[in-house]
């Protein structure tokens, strides 16, 4: 026993180098007591951690009694994880939001790296109990960040409201857990899986017992009806949390959503051609899924044309960019799925870029209104083109990294022939084009009303803006390698 | 189904004793109110004023506290009996757990969080 754990240490590296990084980061906040020194441990920590999961880069086994698994899915999406961390931490140095001398932000960053912890542990959770703990401690932590500017109302609102809505979610989840141990007698998915298909259940409590687990992943990935949180979390949290949200937190919960759905009710003995599942008998969670994806995107950008304020409206946004990514759930492949692990990487940079832009002109206006956004074409040329690439990339149009996420997505439904599905999803970009243009036309096309004064940015902030310009263009024509990790990503430990 | 019906049962009867009891108690018993007895009952002391006042946040704090490094007690008391069986890996495990909480104990230090004044 005592062997197997010991052995086993080395699965977990990257998330003990996590862990030493978060108390390392609060004992040089008690210390020193400067703020760059803390994040610089902390994304020193990160790079370690990265460096660290990359020696995994092929492995696939379990972990501490199927505990974790470390697969390359896994190894996948904490890649995600950890790169959308950096980047929060390289926002947070030039925000002037979370400067302010007022905040304490060791904790901040302690708090970044400890939830980055919990969602790279949620990313190879194969175990019920390992799912709900790791969400717990993602989610406390995201509460805490996401009102830790103490002195704005909107933030402690923010804060409150998610932990309301977390409350209720993860309690109607763990009822659901609790239900299917009660049907299955095992918290551990694989075994789960096993009794399913060899033994069965009864339906009607099988059903109660996922639809009520979805309801837990569908607040994590914040997809309607489970929805409610996000607009109001997003304004109201600093913009760094809001991205980093956005991003990691969306990744980790569909991560820990596809395991979950692929290896509890896909019939591991299905001898079909490769690539292609079968659901176990007793539970057809892709009609769920199928009314999930539509209602999410359909009510995200619908309601995102009206927002008036722009964190709000890319919160709108990124529930539709979830209801996308469901689709891929949709069809039982590895093509669906590989489809959303392309989408997740493009993703993770256009709106990771658009939240920059957000915050450097709230950095400079103090406004995050869309008037704010009026003639800044002249003040401001290299952030305002910058923020058009993302806009057009969100749409996903050509030549940009959008267009192929989209592109993979509606191929795998087309040839999984769900073509009315798809045809939503078209239907769905071109109302997105609407809101997305109107930020467009108020840079380039409006006069600004108020000063004319050009505006200026940090050597390091526009480094870092073209860190994810960049890839966004380039994922945009040579797609090739991304297409094929992806690919090469979709395989989890244990089925097939 | 039907395994569930004596558990049923069990949950009528017991309903209908409390109200049963409840009732008859309202109907039956004398009633001779004074003011002591309509006051609040506070473990015999005479109640002085209302308890929803505000209070520091300090106890607050200091009760989080407590339970936090109590809750580390409870853990080492299962580690101490089996000490000799867990051998050297129980006893490095524990001290990482130890430490982990002293780093927690060592910042509420340094960020005033026991000061009381």
């Amino acid at each position: 026993m005592i062997e197997q754990i010991l052995s086993n240490m080395w699965y977990i590296r990257p998330e003990i180098a996590l862990t030493i990084t978060c108390l390392a980061a609060i004992l040089a906040d008690v210390f020193f007591k400067r703020k760059a020194l803390v994040a610089g441990v902390v994304l020193g920590g990160l790079l370690a951690s990265g460096v660290l999961l990359m020696e995994q880069y092929g492995v696939s086994a379990p972990a501490f009694s199927h505990m974790l698994a470390v697969d390359p899915f896994s190894v996948y999406f904490r890649g995600v994880i950890l790169v959308t961390a950096m980047f929060v931490v390289l926002f947070s140095l030039s925000s002037v939001e979370i400067n302010n001398p007022r905040l304490r932000v060791g904790e901040y960053y302690a708090l970044i790296v400890a939830m980055t912890l919990g969602m790279t542990l949620m990313a190879g959770s194969s175990n019920m109990l390992m799912m709900y703990l790791s969400l717990e401690l993602t989610s406390l932590s995201s509460y805490i960040l996401a009102g830790f500017t103490k002195n704005a109302p909107a933030s402690a609102e923010a804060s409150l409201k998610y932990v309301i809505f977390g409350a209720l979610s993860s309690g109607l989840m763990l009822y659901g857990i609790s239900i299917l141990y009660g049907l299955t007698g095992s918290l551990d998915i694989y075994a789960i899986n096993h009794v399913l298909m060899t033994m069965g259940a009864n339906r009607l409590a099988l059903l109660i017992a996922g639809v009520l687990i979805m309801a837990g992943f569908g607040y994590k990935i914040s997809a309607v009806p489970f929805h409610f949180w996000t607009p109001d979390v997003y304004e109201g949290a600093p913009v760094t949390i809001t991205a980093f949200l956005s991003v990691a937190s969306k990744a980790a919960g569909f991560s820990m959503l596809m395991r979950f759905m692929k290896v509890t009710f896909i019939d591991s003995t299905f001898a079909g051609p490769v690539g292609t599942w079968a659901l176990i008998p007793g539970f057809e969670f892709t009609n769920i899924l199928i009314v999930l994806s539509v209602l999410t995107m359909t009510l995200g950008n619908l309601v995102a044309v009206w927002q008036k304020n722009v964190k709000r409206l890319l919160a709108y946004s990124s529930i539709a960019h979830a209801g996308y990514m469901l689709m891929g759930l949709v069809v039982l492949g590895n093509d669906g799925f590989a489809a959303v692990l392309i989408y997740f990487v493009i993703y993770m940079f256009m709106n990771l870029g658009a939240f920059f832009v957000v915050m450097l002109v709230s950095n400079k206006t103090g406004s995050e209104h869309i008037d704010t956004y009026k003639g800044l074409g002249s003040r401001a040329p290299l952030l305002s083109v910058a923020m058009a690439i993302f806009l057009v990339s969100l749409t996903g149009l050509p030549p940009t990294a959008g267009f192929i996420g989209k592109l993979y997505l509606f191929a795998a439904l087309i040839n999984a022939k769900m073509i009315w599905l798809a045809i939503v999803g078209a239907l769905n970009s071109v109302v997105s084009l609407y809101y997305y243009v109107l930020i467009f036309r108020n840079m380039f096309l409006r006069e600004g009303t108020g000063s004319t004064e050009p505006l200026k940015f940090a050597l390091s902030d526009n480094i870092i803006l073209f860190l994810l310009l960049i890839p966004t263009l380039v994922l945009g024509l040579y797609f090739t390698p991304l297409v094929q990790f992806a690919q090469y990503s979709v395989a989890m430990f244990g089925v097939r | 189904m039907a395994s569930y019906i004596p558990i049923f049962l069990m949950l009528a009867a017991a309903a209908g004793l409390g109200i049963i009891l409840l009732t008859l108690h309202q109907v039956l018993g004398p009633k001779h109110p004074t003011e002591e007895k309509l006051s609040t009952y506070e473990s015999g002391m005479s109640p002085i004023r209302t308890a929803r006042e505000r209070f520091s946040v300090k106890y607050y704090m200091v009760a989080v506290l407590f339970i936090l490094f109590d809750i580390e007690v409870v853990f080492l008391y299962p580690w101490a009996v089996n000490f000799r069986a867990l051998g050297v890996f129980g006893y490095v495990e524990m001290m990482i757990f130890i430490v982990i909480l002293l780093v927690g104990y060592y910042y509420i230090l340094r960020k005033g969080a026991l000061k009381w004044d």
